[in-house]
């Protein structure tokens, strides 16, 4: 069959041509690459498979081309000599280039590699430099902390070996006054109420209704009792406490404030014993704000940690650096004998630590205080999240409060206190509502 | 040890009997088409592997490497087409061509096989492989460099 040779003529002179000027083009691109990034190795590598590209094309291109011209010419024999050698590079190129081609993977792996390595030296460098220059300063920070660590361990120490103590003589002294209190009580029954001796029994009976109330606290403190759980609203056990300290306080000039952090899920916890708790903290704040001043109360939910803040403050008048590590120790108080028996705190402390929680106070003096008290929440299946008993949350990191730890709170100023190991000793309900502002 | 000793004899027996000894071989014959041939074969599997890898290692979801892939896959056809050509008319020889005229040519076949003819007369039209895989090729490398221009940027 006899066809044009037009078409095949024409691609073959005008690709010949675009093959070169490609290639030339694709050799320019990889240059730029490698200039900007001469460590690259995958540069380095489409360089090679660039060079042995253009090298083809050039010889094939210039050879078709050639070839075309020469025949048209008709100058067959000089193409059948240079033919030979145009072959020779297009095959070498071709193997050359098929070659370097096939070693990519191990190229990219390498490469992969080098990058691997280069960034774990830059993290290294970045943080021998950050050490470096911070040496002094992580020292110290961290000098502190142990510091503070060992603080707290004592504490620690010391609250377990008070709530092991009291909740002892709590119970040894429970009996007795049961006794003293139900004979009072009986020989109440057969006397005159006009009667001298009635009102000296009366006298007596109250005295020991006291000293039980008492006794019931240590109990409190040591975390004898298990708490009655129950799924609650902390907001609105809050709420009960304002409504609480406003019918038993005069607080025209006091301003409360409250801020709760809507994600807070119910919690599964003793309502009565965490209203206690919360009362009595808001009684203290409302005892220091004095006559007029402000109570910020507010909740946040640390939904990575599980925990749930509930934080009291007000614009008293502090506590002394001096008092801060024992404040919640029992029957501990700066105000004056008859004014409180400095057990407030303690059980608030006992009651949350049953709870698995945590209750720190942070205080300059003269600037007010803020007690934050720590519940963990965990999810539960059925009900949502539930409490559960588990290690003091964070440990021996410091925490500050829902507002950053912000505002007037100076930072090392604040105390946290740690964890006492009570013994539990038989089943004691409630404890007194109300105050006791032993550390103030 | 039992190396240097096999190696030994060889050259022993080298040295004695020249004869039989392997020279250097002669390349008149047709080797230098079949090794043309054959880095045909190999550039096919060469750019094979290539788009493998690049699959595997999930780059051909970056448009500048995508790109790089669609070239091997023309080249591929490239190659293809050109050891068909090659193998029809230089190695099978079932094809011969001669110009006619300034501007035609005549293509031989066997008398049954004239569709080969057509198939040769589109193959010769190789640069309609090649030209759009070194295009591919430019593109997917000004995509490599707008990319390392971009992660320079963003530092």
């Amino acid at each position: 069959m006899v066809l044009t040779a037009l078409p095949i003529l024409l691609v073959d002179l005008v690709g010949s041509v675009l093959m070169i000027v490609f290639s030339f083009l694709c050799l320019d691109l990889v240059r730029m690459l490698k200039r900007k990034d001469p460590g690259n190795l995958i540069w380095t590598y489409l360089l090679w498979v660039c060079y042995g590209l253009g090298t083809f094309a050039v010889s094939r291109s210039a050879g078709h081309i050639l070839k075309q011209i020469l025949l048209l010419a008709g100058h067959e024999e000089i193409w059948s000599d240079i033919a030979a050698y145009s072959g020779t590079i297009n095959t070498f190129t071709l193997i050359l280039v098929a070659s370097v081609t096939l070693f990519f993977e191990r190229i990219w792996s390498i490469y992969g590699r080098i990058l691997a390595d280069k960034r774990a030296l830059q993290a290294a460098h970045g943080e021998l430099i950050f050490m470096n220059q911070n040496l002094e300063k992580l020292v110290a920070e961290r000098t502190e902390a142990l510091a503070r660590s060992e603080k707290q361990m004592v504490q620690a120490d010391r609250l377990a070996s008070i709530g092991q103590l009291s909740s002892g003589i709590a119970h040894e002294i429970n009996n007795p006054l049961g006794i003293i209190l139900g004979y009072t009580q009986l020989m109440l029954r057969g006397e005159d109420r006009n009667s001298q001796k009635y009102e000296d029994l009366k006298i007596i009976e109250k005295h020991v209704k006291n000293c039980k109330a008492i006794v019931e606290d240590l109990l409190n403190f040591a975390r004898s009792a298990p708490p009655a759980k129950e799924m609650v609203q902390i907001h609105e056990i809050i709420d009960e406490g304002i409504n609480f300290i406003r019918h038993h306080s005069r607080l025209e000039d006091v301003e409360i404030v409250r801020e709760y952090d809507p994600a807070v899920p119910p919690l599964y916890l003793d309502e009565k014993k965490v209203r206690q708790v919360l009362v009595n903290l808001m009684m203290n704040a409302r005892h220091a704000v004095g006559a007029a001043g402000r109570i910020f109360l507010s909740t946040r939910w640390d939904g990575e940690q599980r925990l749930v803040a509930i934080r009291v403050e007000d614009s008293g008048y502090g506590i002394e650096t001096k008092n801060l590590p024992r404040i919640f120790d029992p029957f501990f108080t700066t105000k004056p004998t008859g004014e409180g028996t400095g057990l407030g705190l303690s059980v608030s402390y006992g009651i949350i630590k049953n709870h698995g929680g945590e209750i720190e106070v942070e205080s300059l003096p003269g600037e007010g205080a803020a007690f934050t008290v720590w519940l963990p929440a965990v999810l539960s299946e059925k009900t949502g999240y539930k409490t559960e008993y588990k290690k003091g949350p964070k440990g021996q990191k410091g925490r500050k409060g829902p507002d950053g730890g912000g505002g007037r709170i100076g930072e090392g100023q604040g105390e946290k206190i740690g964890e006492v190991q009570g013994e539990r000793i038989g089943e004691v309900q409630g404890g007194r509502d109300g105050a006791d502002d032993s550390h103030r | 040890m039992g190396a240097f000793l096999f190696l030994f004899s060889f050259l022993l027996i080298s040295l004695l009997f020249p004869d039989s000894a392997i020279a250097t071989q002669g390349h008149g014959g047709r080797e230098g088409l079949y090794i043309h041939q054959l880095s045909h074969i190999f550039f096919f599997i060469s750019m094979g592997i290539l788009i493998y890898w690049l699959k595997n290692r999930r780059l051909t979801a970056k448009p500048g490497w995508r790109c790089i892939g669609y070239s091997a896959m023309f080249f591929i056809l490239w190659t293809a087409d050109a050891f068909l050509v090659h193998l029809l008319d230089e190695q099978l020889g079932i094809i011969r061509t001669e110009r006619v005229g300034f501007l035609e040519i005549a293509i031989h076949t066997a008398p049954d096989h004239q569709w080969l003819g057509h198939l040769y007369y589109l193959a010769k039209l190789d640069h309609l492989f090649c030209v759009p895989a070194l295009i591919l090729l430019y593109m997917g490398l000004r995509g490599l460099v707008i990319g390392a221009e971009a992660e320079k940027q963003e530092g």
